[in-house]
C-alpha cells in the first residue's frame, strides 16, 4: 500500500483526508499542488488526474480517486478496523452521505467567502457568506438538539463519523470568510469536541482544543 | 428608543448549559464582544474579548481549567481576577500581577448567565423570578433590531391576553418570560425562560423553537425592508497603564490588604495550615506558582509565607506554617495567638522563584516546609497537563503536609520519609541524573539540603540556570563589619554605608523608597544592579553564576569589598 495525497496546505478539503488519515495513522506521501496562485489544479498533467480540476486527489497504489467526500468514505471502509467512521448500516450510511453533501454546500458558501477574500476569486461574498449563516444555523440546531438527546455528533451514532471530518474544516475556517459563528453555540461546541478526537490534527488556520476535564 | 452603549441593566447573555467545562463562549452585548468561559470551580467569567498582548479573541483560546491561554502567544489569564499569570516569552520573569485583562459583572441564575456593560447597578431577579425553578428554552438569534425583537415578542400574545411588557426589554407571556439581549443596534437573542421543567422537555423545546424561528423569519423579513441600524461603537478603551505594565521596580512598601483567618488547621504534625480570604468573600491579587506574601503578624515582625494554591484558586490563599520547637517568635506568633476569624494584614503576593512552562522535564524537590511553593507549582503544571515530578522529603509519614491537596495530583509525587542524609543525596543523584536540554529543578527546603542538591546538580552537570531555588531563611552569620561608600547613578547620590549598618538601612533614611521584604539575603525582592564595584555577597537568593557575575545584589545584606559601589537606582 503506498497512499499519495496531491494536496495544497491551506485548502480545507485537503485538510479533511490529512485529518482522517491523522486519526487513522495512515503514512502517505504529499504531491504539493500550487492551488493558489499557480493554478496549477488547471494544468494538463492534473486535469489527467481529475478532469474536473479539482483538489483534493489521492491515490492508491493504482487506483486514483477524487472528492474530499469519496475519498474519506475510501479511506474508512478500506482502512478503518472499528468500521466507525463509515459505518455499513443502510441507514447510517445515508445518514452520513446526507451530511457530506451538506458540506459540499458549506464549501460551495463558507469556503467561496474565504476565496473570494483572500484568494482573489470572483465570488459574491455576500451571497456566500448568507449562504453559510443558513447552514450553520441549521447546523446549530440540529446540534443543540442533539445535546439534548445525548447526540455529540452530526449522525446518530455515539461517535464521529467521516459527517463530522467533512462539514469540520469550513466551519472551522470561516471567519477568513468574514463568517462569524458567535450566533451557533452548539456549532461552536461540536467543534471542540472534533478538535479532541484522539489524532486530530491542526491546519493553518485550525487551533486545537485544550484537553478535556479529567474528573 | 435608541441603545445606549452605557445602558446599565442587566441582560443574559448565554444559558448555563451554553458553559461546559473547559469550552470558552464567544458572546456580545451591546456591541462589546465578550468571551465567556466556566472555570473548573464552577466560576463563570465575562471578559473582554481580546487579549491585552496583541488582541486576538480570547473566544479561540483555551480555556484549561482555572486559566484561560491566548492562542497566540501563550499568555495566560487567571478565573476570577482576569490577571496575567505567565508570559511565555519571559518565562524566567513573574509576570505583573497587575497585568489584568477588562472583567464585565456576572450573575448565574435561572438557567441563564447575566451581565451588564458596567456596574453601575446591582443585580436584580426579574419581578416574579424567586420561587420557580425556572427552565431555558433554546436561545434564537435574529438579525432585527432588539426594539422590534420585544414588539415582536408581544404581538405574539392573543388579543385577550396581552403581552406584559416588563423593563430591560422583557416580554411575559402568560407563563413564559422572554428577555431580549441587545447584541447590536441591528441584532438580538430572544432568551426565553419555562417557570418549571416540562414533562416532556424535548417536545416543548421544539415547539417552542418553531414559534421563535418564524417569529425570527418574520421579524428578518421586516428588517431586511428599513435601512440597516448604524452599528454600536464602542469604544474600546485602553487598560490603565497600571493594568497593562510592568510594576516599577520601587514597589511601595507598606501596600497591604486586610484578610480574615477562615481557617486554621493543623494539616500535619508539626505544620499549621491557614487559609487567608477577603472580608467581603471577592477574590485576592493575582499571584504567581512560586509566589509569597508577606504576613505582618501582631507582634510587629514581617514573615513570608509561599502561597500553596493553584491557577485561578483566588478566592483565599493558603499557607503552611511550621510549628518550631525554638521558633523566634515569628511562626510561633502565627500558630499560637492567631485563631479563625482574626485579620491579619498581608502583601501582595511578590514572586522571586518563577516557574517555567516550557522545560520538556521539570522536577521539583520540597524539604519539610518547603513543600509549600513546590505544591502551588506543581498545581499549575498539573492543570496544563505538562510533566513533572514531585520528590517531598519528610522526617516521618506523619509531616507529610497538604496530603489531600497531594493526592489528587496527577503528576508523579513521590514523598520520602525518614530518609537519613546520605540516602537523601543518593535519592536526588538518581532523581536529577545528567542534565539535559530545557530540563529545570526547583528547590524549597532547609539551607543544608538546598546546598546539597545544588552541588549534587552542579557535578551531574546541571547549570546554574537550571537550578532554581528558594530559601526559608539565610543562616549565614552576616558579616557587616566594613564600611564603604554607594553611588546611586539614577538618584545622583553618595552615600555612606558604615559598619553595623545595611545599605537598604542608609537609602531608606536618605529618603530613598525602595523594596524589601526578608532583609535577611533570602527572598530576593531587594534585588538591585550593581554597575561598579565589587560586592561582598552574603544572601542565599543569587546563585553562584550570579554572584560571580558580580551585576547583581542583595541590598538588606550583601555589602562591598572595594571601597565603592555604584548602584542603578
Amino acid at each position: 500500500m503506498a497512499i499519495t495525497l496531491y494536496d495544497f496546505e491551506l485548502s480545507g478539503n485537503c485538510y479533511k483526508l490529512r485529518l482522517l488519515m491523522s486519526i487513522l495513522g495512515l503514512p502517505y506521501d504529499i504531491v504539493p499542488v500550487d492551488f493558489f496562485p499557480g493554478r496549477e489544479h488547471k494544468a494538463d498533467w492534473f486535469l489527467r488526474l481529475n478532469a474536473f480540476g479539482q483538489l483534493p486527489v489521492l491515490k492508491d497504489d493504482d487506483l486514483v480517486l477524487s472528492d474530499s467526500g469519496a475519498i474519506l468514505a475510501y479511506l474508512a471502509k478500506k482502512y478503518d478496523a472499528s468500521g466507525q467512521w463509515f459505518p455499513n448500516d443502510p441507514a447510517i450510511t445515508a445518514e452520513i452521505l446526507r451530511w457530506h453533501a451538506v458540506a459540499d454546500d458549506i464549501t460551495s458558501t463558507s469556503s467561496a467567502a474565504r476565496l473570494a477574500l483572500g484568494y482573489d476569486y470572483a465570488f459574491d461574498i455576500e451571497k456566500s457568506q448568507n449562504g453559510a449563516h443558513r447552514i450553520f444555523r441549521l447546523i446549530d440546531e440540529h446540534l443543540w438538539f442533539g445535546e439534548r438527546e445525548g447526540r455529540d455528533w452530526l449522525c446518530s451514532p455515539s461517535h464521529p463519523t467521516t459527517a463530522d471530518i467533512a462539514c469540520f474544516p469550513y466551519v472551522m475556517l470561516s471567519e477568513e470568510g468574514g463568517i462569524s459563528r458567535q450566533d451557533y453555540p452548539a456549532l461552536r461546541r461540536w467543534t471542540d469536541r472534533v478538535r479532541r478526537i484522539p489524532g486530530f490534527t491542526v491546519m493553518s488556520g485550525i487551533f486545537p482544543a485544550g484537553p478535556a476535564k479529567v474528573d | 428608543m435608541p441603545l445606549s452603549l452605557s445602558d446599565p441593566n442587566w441582560y443574559p447573555i448565554a444559558s448555563s448549559e451554553d458553559l461546559p467545562f473547559r469550552h470558552v463562549y464567544q458572546g456580545q452585548l451591546l456591541g462589546r464582544e465578550l468571551a465567556v468561559w466556566r472555570a473548573d470551580d464552577g466560576n463563570v467569567n465575562v471578559w473582554e474579548n481580546r487579549c491585552l498582548h496583541r488582541g486576538v479573541r480570547l473566544s479561540i483560546g483555551i480555556n484549561e481549567g482555572q486559566e484561560l491561554k491566548c492562542q497566540y502567544h501563550g499568555w495566560r489569564y487567571a478565573n476570577q481576577s482576569a490577571g496575567c499569570t505567565y508570559i511565555p516569552a519571559h518565562p524566567a520573569d513573574a509576570p505583573a500581577r497587575r497585568i489584568e485583562n477588562r472583567k464585565y459583572p456576572v450573575k448565574e441564575a435561572y438557567g441563564l448567565i447575566w451581565s451588564s456593560a458596567n456596574d453601575e447597578k446591582p443585580f436584580v431577579p426579574f419581578p416574579g423570578a424567586v420561587g420557580e425553578d425556572w427552565f431555558a428554552l433554546r436561545p434564537m438569534p435574529v438579525n432585527a433590531a432588539p426594539g422590534d425583537v420585544v414588539a415582536g415578542l408581544a404581538r405574539l400574545a392573543p388579543d385577550d391576553q396581552p403581552a406584559d411588557l416588563l423593563p430591560g426589554m422583557t416580554v411575559r407571556l402568560g407563563d413564559v418570560v422572554y428577555f431580549v439581549q441587545p447584541i447590536d443596534a441591528g441584532r438580538a437573542v430572544i432568551r426565553g425562560l419555562l417557570p418549571r421543567t416540562p414533562t416532556d422537555e424535548l417536545a416543548t423545546l421544539r415547539h417552542y423553537n418553531e414559534q421563535l424561528t418564524r417569529l425570527r423569519d418574520r421579524l428578518e423579513r421586516a428588517a431586511a425592508k428599513k435601512p440597516a441600524p448604524e452599528p454600536l461603537q464602542p469604544i474600546y478603551e485602553k487598560v490603565s497603564a497600571d493594568l497593562a505594565t510592568m510594576p516599577d521596580i520601587a514597589v511601595p512598601r507598606g501596600n497591604t490588604l486586610n484578610v480574615v483567618v477562615k481557617r486554621k488547621w493543623q494539616s500535619a504534625d508539626g505544620v499549621i495550615g491557614f487559609e487567608l480570604a477577603d472580608r467581603d468573600g471577592s477574590h485576592l491579587p493575582t499571584f504567581q506558582p512560586g509566589a509569597h506574601i508577606d504576613v505582618h503578624l501582631p507582634n510587629g515582625l514581617v514573615r513570608q509565607y509561599s502561597i500553596t494554591n493553584g491557577p485561578g484558586d483566588l478566592l483565599s490563599y493558603v499557607i503552611g506554617v511550621k510549628q518550631e520547637s525554638a521558633s523566634k517568635g515569628g511562626s510561633k506568633v502565627l500558630v499560637e495567638t492567631v485563631r479563625e476569624g482574626d485579620v491579619l494584614a498581608i502583601s501582595e503576593p511578590r514572586n522571586n522563584f518563577p516557574l517555567r512552562r516550557d522545560a520538556t522535564r521539570t522536577v521539583l524537590i520540597a524539604g519539610g516546609i518547603g513543600i509549600t511553593p513546590l505544591l502551588s507549582m506543581a498545581r499549575f503544571l498539573d492543570k496544563s497537563s505538562l510533566p513533572y515530578e514531585l520528590h517531598y522529603f519528610t522526617r516521618n509519614g506523619e509531616s507529610v503536609a497538604f496530603k489531600s491537596e497531594l493526592d489528587v495530583l496527577h503528576g508523579a509525587v513521590h514523598i520520602h520519609t525518614g530518609l537519613a542524609r546520605d540516602a537523601i543525596q543518593g535519592t536526588i543523584n538518581q532523581v536529577l541524573g545528567p542534565h539535559q536540554f530545557a530540563n529545570h529543578v526547583y528547590i524549597c527546603g532547609p539551607g543544608a539540603m538546598l546546598e546539597m542538591v545544588q552541588e549534587t546538580a552542579s557535578g551531574l552537570g546541571w547549570p546554574d540556570e537550571a537550578v532554581h531555588f528558594e530559601y526559608f531563611q539565610n543562616d549565614k552569620t552576616i558579616d557587616a563589619s566594613s564600611a564603604f561608600d554607594i553611588e546611586l547613578a539614577r538618584s545622583a547620590m553618595t552615600l555612606h554605608v558604615p559598619a553595623g549598618h545595611t545599605i537598604l538601612e542608609v537609602m531608606r533614611e536618605a529618603g530613598l523608597s525602595v523594596p524589601s521584604s526578608c532583609e535577611q539575603g533570602a527572598c530576593g525582592t531587594c534585588l538591585t544592579t550593581v554597575m561598579e564595584g565589587e560586592v561582598d555577597h552574603q544572601d542565599v537568593y543569587l546563585n553562584k553564576s550570579e554572584k560571580a557575575s558580580n551585576t547583581c545584589m542583595m541590598t538588606c545584606v550583601s555589602r562591598a569589598k572595594s571601597a565603592r559601589l555604584v548602584l542603578d537606582i
